[in-house]
């Protein structure tokens, strides 16, 4: 179990170093020199050659490299090129909105999906069933910003329950804040729940297929404790890797669900930078998402090894 | 003799008897192909210029002059709609396409040298890009090279390259152990002959399904990377694009929001159907009617 | 006391009728064999009993154990029932336990669903009867999980489920057909003293009437859906009174007419000194990779028309050995010389006077290629050679006619023809290309015994006629003895054993080829044992 862990460890932190070389080279590219940027068309060269030298940008390029990866390590993130304050601290304000929103959804997503698949699965071919799929296949298919601004119309515009967009804020309590959350929420969620379920139930179908269902038929099981007793627990390992993924499309959801709703949060503070050329941030940014998306998966692999015998080594 | 025979030709002859059978199968061809017959028929016919302004005329509900009504500008939405659906299935089909160009060839490649450092590499590599969602690396490719439709289409491709690469790979390796490729090892066949002739024509089936459900994700991902400026740049319409322009119209003529994005989900619907059926026809297990 | 009768069963699934007109019984304390063929519906028929058929089935007629009728039975009624007083026990030992639960869990959920005891006194009861089917609690504690246990092991762990609430019937739907012949005597033995220990009744369903021959008291020979013959076990293979039984009877013990000369001239195939070794992963996280030899110093020799069988239990190295021989693998040490040309994967001069016929005949075909582009695969080790146009075609007809196939078969697909039909398409692919030897992998041992005959027949006449040498790779013992010339017994990667087959079958002189021999069930045996 240690060596398995160890090498999914390992494994992480090779992803997370050649992710940082991407993205830096990525930005390497980038034509626009931010210093001209921030100074504007009509900088006197010495000025501009002077920022330059104050950001780091004249530094080589393996050089530079390692100084950003060396203080990201112990949390320094630099300076924003346009708001010059730390990029930690602008991160640290966004994902007060972005880590909830995601968590969120995930719960939301989760809490749908695993009713309704083992619902579907163990009343197979039934009306329940049927509506259950039927219902999922449409949802699989709605955009979820579209999905937003269908629910902002409804419950924002029409019915006034909530707000439009804006964000609260956490300062004035939990409730302003989680109330700004509850319809991006949804709209991230609801289409990842139909993918979920869908997965949910045939996953469960496969596994009451097996063999050791029917052993386990014959040992005197009705159909529902055979499922619950063991299909469930089988058919978790491939739904453990459909979340994993979903985790990622989550988060590049929020991207676009902040956008909907106006939500101060990580994705928009991307979009600002790219338009303000505001490097040293989108890149932060970009490598902290990766991060998270990477810290997942290895999350999941975890959970496998916590749910399936075979995965682990007997001391 | 006769009973085994009368199964298979059934089973061959069938697969338009059973194609027309499937219920799945059939609405998602109709409503699919309705989609792909109204973006080639734009390039033929639309009821207006999809470009042409007439502030005048605008915000119009539905009508008989402009069947979907107008919008901001004046713009007839119904023309933009028929040109819409150009943008969206060209960026799909090109993307798909680029995965599976290099994706399967990219498993392929893996399966065959299975358990080497080369299949190793590549497979890291596929889940290294799976660490940046579709989003991301178009956000990045968009602060690289500016926001266009070529742009959406190489992120929603790279991000369909490890997407065949994986299953490919692994639908091959199953393949790999079956006693017919050790046949063709004995008769003296390299690894690129297996795998064109012997192990490509038997994951046909599984890479036809995926590359529906891949198409429908790729509508759906350039309706987003349109949504927030990544896309087609105007004055091409695309429908994600028209939706984020509805998002503050929304009160006045909520019709701008609903159509297009009922056109996204009447696709995707009609991909997914598709893709079920299909996956319903091929499957040898659903044929001897286990489910 | 009669535990168990049928009567009338009929089962339909769909539009397809299963089950005609079954009727069996079976007293307590005894065991009934169901001999029959695939497809003949034993296995459904032991499912009837269960009720633990597919949801389209109708069943129809009467089952009653201890007299009550099992067919009117409600789903909550059985599920009282099943465990209880029916147990099961399936082929497959590596599928047939949760991968996720250990195998004291697995046990005593049979004694918990029933409510039978405390969650305490449920494992302590899955203590004893792990211990009674032989998995005792020091070696095999119960926390242990199934990928930990051997297909034996399993199946004895499937088996102590079954019988945790001592169970009046117990069925066993061919529970020892994927096990090696020593593993196989031995869980024929544990069925046997549960038998006799507990007085429960026994439905043993089997292909194979040489295992039932020991072990059953009464027989039922099914086909087709149909019971064509049942009765006491010796009185049923004395007389033989059925057609269908005599000639089931006739074809297991089939010896295919052969002529013993061989045609002289220098060997065919020379295998000398060869070792095969396997990489296995380090213990340790940077400890030094172990190696496994799974060929250790092997040499024989196949004489011009000679037929040897190599015969082992799984894992003896007997397939590592024919994957060598097959040019796929490297070998680390020894040669190997075919036709006096040594082997090697590059040259496929050498290559093509070795073909190979495999087990699985629903595998080893692309099932997208029509016959005749599948049997003139090996031409490709011709090259530039390889014949064309007529010369092809006149090849084609020939080798589908030589196996007993229509020139007119070539443009089918393979899913047209049966495992027969396919087995003798691998052996027109083995035979185009004019080879010195062929490596019959189990060709045979996916067969039924009618059609095993068949396609042994077919091999002895090829053999004769066109000189062709096989290597019989089989951990069936019967079949090799009766259709090779030379044996060699494998073990641990060594050939333990070697000879003449006559030889080393009367007087086996290695103590595992004597084990091998014993463990072997044989109709001849039981038969003179009466």
């Amino acid at each position: 179990m240690i060596r398995f862990l160890a090498g999914r460890l390992l494994s992480v932190a090779l992803s997370l170093l050649a992710a940082s070389i991407i993205i830096f080279l990525v930005m390497e590219v980038l034509p626009g020199d931010p210093a001209q940027f921030i100074l504007g068309m009509n900088a006197r060269p010495d000025t501009l050659a002077a920022l330059r030298t104050q950001l780091g940008l004249d530094a080589p390029p393996l050089l530079r490299y390692f100084n950003w990866l060396f203080g990201m390590l112990h949390g320094d993130f630099g300076l924003s090129y346009t708001y010059r304050v730390p990029v930690s601290e602008l991160i640290m304000q966004r994902i007060g909105v972005s880590l909830p929103l995601a968590i969120i959804s995930l719960t939301l997503t989760l809490l749908i999906a695993f009713p309704a698949g083992i619902l579907a699965a163990s009343k197979r071919n039934s009306l329940t069933d049927v509506g259950v799929m039927g219902v999922t296949q449409i949802g699989v298919a709605v955009p979820n910003f579209w999905f937003a601004i269908i629910l902002v119309y409804v419950f924002a515009v029409t019915l006034h329950w909530f707000s439009a967009g804006g964000f609260g804020g956490w300062n004035k309590g939990l409730w302003p804040g989680l109330r700004s959350l509850v319809l991006p929420s949804i709209a991230l969620a609801l289409p990842q729940a139909s993918i979920l379920a869908r997965v949910m139930r045939s996953a469960l179908l496969d596994t009451l297929d097996e063999d050791y269902i029917r052993t386990a038929r014959a040992r005197g099981l009705s159909r529902r404790q055979a499922l619950w007793g063991h299909a469930l627990r089988n058919a978790l390992i491939p739904v453990l890797t459909i979340i994993g993924l979903q985790f990622a499309f989550l988060l590049a959801g929020t991207i676009i669900i902040e956008n909907v709703f106006s939500l101060p949060g990580l994705g928009r503070l991307i979009f600002q930078a790219i338009g303000q050329r505001d490097l040293i941030v989108v890149k932060s940014v970009v490598m902290l998402l990766v991060f998270a998306v990477i810290l997942v998966n290895f999350l999941v692999d975890v959970a496998y090894v916590a749910i399936d015998p075979r995965l682990r080594r007997r001391a | 003799m006769t009973a085994p025979a009368t199964t298979a030709d059934t089973r061959r002859a069938g697969w338009l008897y059973q194609a027309l059978r499937s219920p799945s199968f059939m609405a998602g061809a109709i409503i699919a192909g309705i989609f792909v017959i109204i973006a080639l028929g734009s390039f033929v016919w639309t009821p207006y210029d999809y470009a042409a302004q007439n502030i005048p005329n605008k915000l119009k509900g539905m009508n008989a002059a402009n069947w979907f009504g107008t919008d901001q500008y004046g713009r007839d939405v119904f023309s933009m709609i028929l040109v819409g659906a150009r943008t969206s299935i060209a960026v799909a089909v090109i993307a798909v396409g680029l995965g599976v160009m290099i994706g399967v060839p990219l498993g392929l490649w893996a399966a065959a040298r299975r358990g080497t450092l080369l299949d190793e590499v590549i497979m890291r590599a596929n889940d290294l890009v799976f660490a940046f969602p579709a989003l991301l690396i178009a956000v990045l490719i968009t602060a690289i090279f500016g926001p266009s439709a070529t742009n959406a289409v190489i992120a929603i491709g790279i991000f369909n390259i490890p997407v065949f690469a994986r299953l490919t790979r692994a639908a091959a390796i199953s393949l790999w152990t079956r006693d017919f490729i050790l046949s063709a090892r004995v008769a003296g066949k390299g690894a690129a002959r297996i795998s064109a002739e012997h192990i490509l024509p038997n994951i046909l089936n599984t890479l036809v399904v995926q590359i529906t459900i891949q198409f429908s994700l790729g509508i759906l991902a350039e309706a987003a990377l349109a949504y927030v400026g990544l896309g087609a740049q105007p004055p091409i319409p695309s429908w994600g694009k028209m939706l984020a322009d509805s998002q503050t119209l929304i009160a006045l003529a909520p019709h701008l929001a609903i159509i297009p994005g009922l056109c996204i989900i009447l696709t995707v619907l009609g991909l997914n159907l598709l893709g079920d059926g299909l996956r319903d026809i091929f499957d040898p297990r659903l044929q001897r009617g286990r489910r | 006391m009669t535990l168990l009768t049928i009567k009338d069963l009929r089962l339909s699934i769909g539009d397809v009728e299963i089950l005609k007109d079954i009727d069996l019984s079976l007293d307590a304390g005894k065991v009934l064999g169901i001999i029959g063929e695939s497809g003949s519906g034993k296995s459904m028929t032991a499912l009837s009993v269960m009720n633990l058929l597919p949801q389209a089935a109708q069943r129809g007629g009467s089952i009653l154990l201890n007299g009550e009728e099992l067919l009117q039975k409600s789903e909550r009624e059985m599920n009282a029932i099943r465990g209880r007083e029916i147990g099961m026990v399936f082929q497959e030992p590596m599928t047939a336990l949760d991968p996720l639960k250990t195998i004291g869990h697995q046990v005593a959920e049979t004694i918990l669903v029933h409510g039978a005891a405390s969650r305490r006194d449920a494992y302590a009861e899955a203590d004893r009867v792990l211990e009674r089917v032989g998995l005792p609690r020091d070696r095999f504690p119960r926390d242990r999980f199934p990928h930990e246990l051997s297909g034996g092991q399993r199946q004895r762990v499937v088996i102590a489920s079954a019988i945790a609430l001592k169970p009046k019937l117990l069925i066993a739907d061919e529970p020892t057909t994927a096990l090696d012949v020593t593993t196989q005597a031995r869980i024929l033995e544990l069925l046997r003293r549960l038998v006799d220990e507990d007085g429960m009744g026994l439905m043993f369903i089997t292909h194979d009437l040489a295992v039932v021959a020991d072990l059953a008291d009464a027989v039922a020979v099914m086909r087709q859906g149909d019971v064509v013959e049942a009765g006491p076990t010796r009185e049923v293979f004395r007389t033989l009174a059925h057609p269908y039984t005599k000639a089931l009877f006739e074809a297991s013990s089939h010896v295919p007419p052969r002529d013993p000369s061989l045609p002289g001239g220098p060997p065919v195939l020379e295998v000398s000194g060869v070792v095969r070794d396997y990489r296995i992963a380090p213990t340790r996280m940077f400890g030094p990779a172990g190696a496994f030899r799974a060929v250790d110093d092997v040499s024989f020799t196949i004489e011009r028309g000679e037929n040897v069988g190599l015969v082992g239990e799984s894992g003896s190295g007997k397939s590592t050995l024919a994957r060598a021989l097959m040019a796929l693998e490297a070998v680390q040490a020894g040669t190997i010389t075919l036709d006096g040309k040594p082997l090697s994967d590059t040259d496929l001069e050498a290559r093509r006077k070795l073909q190979v016929v495999f087990q699985d005949p629903y595998g080893s075909f692309n099932p997208r290629q029509r016959v005749d582009t599948l049997i003139t695969e090996p031409f490709h080790l011709l090259g530039g050679a390889a014949p064309r146009g007529e010369e092809r075609q006149r090849r084609i007809d020939k080798a589908l006619t030589d196996v007993g196939l229509s020139p007119s078969d070539a443009h089918k697909y393979i899913h047209e023809f049966s495992g027969g039909q396919r087995q003798r398409i691998a052996i027109a692919r083995a035979l185009i290309i004019e080879p010195s030897l062929i490596i019959l992998d189990e060709a045979v041992s996916a067969l039924d015994v009618s059609i095993r005959a068949q396609i042994l027949d077919l091999l002895a006449e090829l053999s004769d006629r066109l000189e062709i040498s096989y290597l019989f790779i089989s951990h069936d013992l019967s079949v090799v003895r009766s259709i090779t010339d030379r044996v060699l017994v494998m073990k641990s990667g060594k050939i333990v054993e070697s000879g003449k087959t006559e030889d080393v079958f009367r007087d086996p002189q290695h103590p595992y080829t004597q084990e091998l021999l014993a463990a072997t069930p044989s109709l001849e045996r039981s038969m003179a044992g009466a």
